[in-house]
């Protein structure tokens, strides 16, 4: 398999969760390169603002490092730009579910074919350890002595109801990760992916791993939407119960670049607007 | 020879599609037509005013008085300090529709009735328009009988004049929100996209616009977005990303009354310390501020031009009164070529090494700030080969008046045959300091600015140090453009 890694050191904290999405993404990204006759060319990357953007630094390919909470339009003028690319998108909760949301919201609704990986550590950790909009209840830092008043958000329910095509949650561990991506990436249209990390420093695992279950595992049907929002309220992402983990929802239906005649013909030819010559 | 026409009705009765049918028949015959719409925010009902200025030589504004007043509905009360001659022909009626206005006027200024035939085939329900437009041909008299004239002219609005300048610059992608008034240009792209092969996409905000606009032109796409106001704010923080980022990208940013929401439809050329300052960080920018629309095809295509060789953000500044005023123009644009010349890599909003990863080491941060330096350094050299500035008026004359943007017309056709010269500046960034040396020429220095703190003022302090007098500031800042006449008394009265 092709090295897609880059010469920089990584900065995360030993033992960081993130070590594990990234071999997970490297070992899915690596395989589809081998074995599809993939280029490395033929992927773009894009990261938001937090710990999880350093993942750019640590993967050879190209893309962008963009500015918090805007990864999803960069990555849809990235598709728009040259529909023929892989187009793969790191967030962190922060960056998709506080800055990002309106953006998020939407990319479900376009449906481009964009993978979207967030990695849910429930806290803002680069700014050492505020509430993001799934940090549970009753949690205290600094900036919130009195604790966290507000239930947090259910982002897979949010997902299925905003008409995302593809919508998948996994726990930070490189296999799950690998597997996840590798159907994600099979996948026409928009994938929602939430990897379920704690924060070793801020937000450590308080039991949730022992909780998870995989829904492939039992009799999950995920072409029903019905049954995907059923599975989806069984965590609230507040009290630890049951975690069910996998694909909770695939049903491919038209992507945004297959509705422009411009985008689908550049996808006909197999360029670029930067081949257009006027 | 010059007329000045009203045309006056509410929203909903078609005064704007009347006045650019008669502008359109008008220029279609040779006479220099300028014509600038008055409305508030409202879809249907309010008052909407067009004034219509013709005549056989180059004009680009309207005056105080008007010749002719169409009037669309009875009891119309025009709004100071515009007023109607004292034997101002008056128009009106409370039954018929727009058409049958423009059969009315073709008749009494003695015009072809086939050339407005032609035009109203341009429109919907032709045969309606025909109908009422040919009953009021018949209910006129020849009043003015205008002969045709040779002039070739183009008849186009601001807004056009951007659109035609993007495409002829090889536009790829227009990513954009509505917003008024830049958002004639997204509607003029939009409409072409199919017969140009080009895309325009609205997105669910300013911020997703501008951010979607970046990822294209990382694909080495030709991107360009735009917007207004509060819709440009909420863009800086991605101006400031593309400083770092080194992306080409081309803004548009057609200003309006501020602050806040201020007058939507109004016009203001407030947002000039805007353009220059907006974005955290120090990084090198281009704005230019188009005069007219010919003005907007060629400065668009050089913000084209120095985005891409640059690696860029280039910002145009236009306003509600060019964007959406109609001009006659005579000369063909000359437009400036440009490649394309990104490849997508590895790009970064964090300071970054030369592949793209994130270094934030001393050496490294330094390194990028003095390349920085260098490329504002770079463009601002090969700025000089294009017209930074221009002159006009009385080449001798010791009275200099300064002005950018829209506030050329006025300023031109307000200078006519007064002792003046003018001098435009067109590149706001990089800015061409060697007007200094005209500056100290003039003896006697005024400014003309559509806002309130002469912010042309300010910049030309901040680059020259020289300092135009306070009483030698003509300031209009009450979301209405300058009139011809208006604004050669202000100069009249401050010339030595």
């Amino acid at each position: 398999m092709p090295d897609i890694s880059t010469n920089a050191k990584p900065t995360w904290c030993p033992g960081c969760f993130n070590f594990q999405i990234l071999a997970g993404v490297k070992n899915a990204l690596s395989r589809k390169i081998s074995t599809h006759n993939a280029k490395k060319e033929d992927f773009a990357l894009v990261s938001g603002i937090g710990c999880h953007a350093k993942i750019f630094d640590y993967i050879n390919l190209n893309g962008v490092n963009t500015l918090h909470g805007r990864v999803l339009p960069t990555c849809l003028g990235i598709k728009v730009g040259n529909p023929n690319l892989e187009v793969i998108g790191f967030s962190g909760d922060g960056d998709a579910y506080a800055e990002g949301m309106e953006h998020l919201i939407h990319a479900a609704r376009y449906n481009a074919d964009i993978k979207y990986i967030v990695h849910n550590n429930q806290v803002f950790a680069l700014t050492v350890g505020q509430p993001t909009p799934t940090t549970e209840l009753g949690y205290k830092d600094k900036t919130n002595p009195l604790g966290v008043k507000l239930m947090p958000i259910n982002p897979i329910k949010m997902m299925l109801n905003a008409g995302a095509s593809f919508v998948a949650r996994v726990f930070a561990d490189a296999k799950q990760v690998e597997w996840v991506l590798e159907e994600a990436l099979e996948h026409k249209g928009f994938a929602f992916i939430e990897v379920i990390q704690p924060c070793i420093i801020f937000h450590p695992d308080i039991g949730v791993k022992e909780k998870t279950y995989m829904l492939q595992e039992n009799r999950h049907f995920k072409e029903n939407l019905g049954d995907a929002l059923k599975k989806a309220e069984e965590f609230d992402y507040n009290t630890i119960n049951k975690i069910p983990l996998g694909i909770f929802y695939q049903k491919e239906r038209e992507t945004f670049e297959e509705k422009w005649p411009q985008l689908k013909s550049l996808i006909g030819r197999k360029a670029s607007w930067k081949d257009i010559k006027r | 020879m010059k007329l000045n026409i009203r045309i006056d009705g509410h929203a909903g009765q078609g005064p704007n599609a009347l006045a650019k049918v008669l502008g359109s028949v008008l220029a279609k015959q040779g006479y220099y037509v300028f014509i600038s719409r008055d409305y508030g925010s409202y879809i249907r009902g309010g008052h909407n005013a067009n004034v219509l200025t013709l005549s056989d030589s180059q004009i680009m504004s309207n005056d105080l008085e008007a010749d002719i007043a169409i009037f669309l509905e009875k009891n119309i009360e025009i709004k100071e300090p515009r007023k109607l001659k004292d034997n101002c022909r008056i128009i009106d009626s409370a039954v018929e529709k727009n058409m049958y206005f423009a059969g009315r006027l073709v008749k009494m200024l003695g015009l072809d009735f086939r050339i407005l035939e032609n035009e109203l085939k341009k429109l919907k329900n032709f045969d309606v328009n025909l109908r009422d437009a040919k009953k009021g041909y018949a209910d006129a008299k020849t009043e003015f009988a205008l002969r045709s004239l040779k002039n070739k002219l183009e008849f186009m609005d601001g807004g056009v004049g951007i659109a035609e300048g993007a495409i002829a610059s090889g536009l790829d992608v227009y990513f954009a929100y509505p917003m008024t008034p830049a958002t004639s240009v997204m509607g003029e792209l939009a409409e072409r996209q199919l017969e140009n092969n080009h895309i325009v996409i609205e997105l669910e905000g300013e911020i997703a616009a501008i951010n979607a606009a970046i990822g294209s032109a990382i694909t080495g796409a030709k991107a360009m977005t735009g917007s207004s106001g509060g819709g440009f704010d909420l863009m800086t923080e991605a101006l400031s990303f593309i400083g770092q980022a080194e992306v080409p990208l081309v803004i548009y940013l057609a200003q309006r009354v501020g602050p806040g929401t201020g007058a939507a439809t109004y016009t203001e050329q407030a947002d000039l310390n805007l353009a220059l300052n907006a974005g955290h960080g120090e990084f090198p920018r281009i704005v230019l501020a188009p005069g007219d629309p010919l003005e907007c095809q060629e400065l668009t295509s050089q913000a084209f031009y120095f985005s891409q060789k640059y690696r860029v953000p280039a910002l145009i500044l236009s306003d509600k009164h060019l964007a959406e005023s109609l001009y006659t123009i005579k000369n063909k644009p000359v437009i400036t070529k440009s490649q394309k010349c990104i490849s997508l890599k590895r790009f970064n909003s964090y300071n970054h090494d030369e592949s793209g990863t994130a270094a934030d080491n001393a050496p490294a941060i330094a390194k990028s700030a003095e390349s920085r330096i260098k490329k504002a350094e770079e463009i601002k050299k090969e700025a000089r080969k294009f017209k930074p500035f221009k002159l006009y008026g009385k080449s001798g004359s010791k009275n200099l008046v300064l002005f950018w943007g829209s506030t050329k017309g006025a300023v031109l056709d307000a200078c006519k045959d007064i002792d003046v010269k003018a001098l435009q500046i067109l590149y706001m960034e990089p800015f061409p300091e060697e007007i200094k040396s005209e500056l100290l020429k003039a003896k006697n220095l005024l400014i003309v600015e559509n806002n309130s703190t002469s912010q042309l003022a300010q910049l030309i302090a901040s680059k020259t140090c020289i300092h135009i007098n306070k009483e030698n500031k003509i300031l209009k800042y009450n979301g209405r453009p300058f009139l011809t006449d208006e604004l050669r008394m202000e100069i009249e009265k401050r010339i030595r």
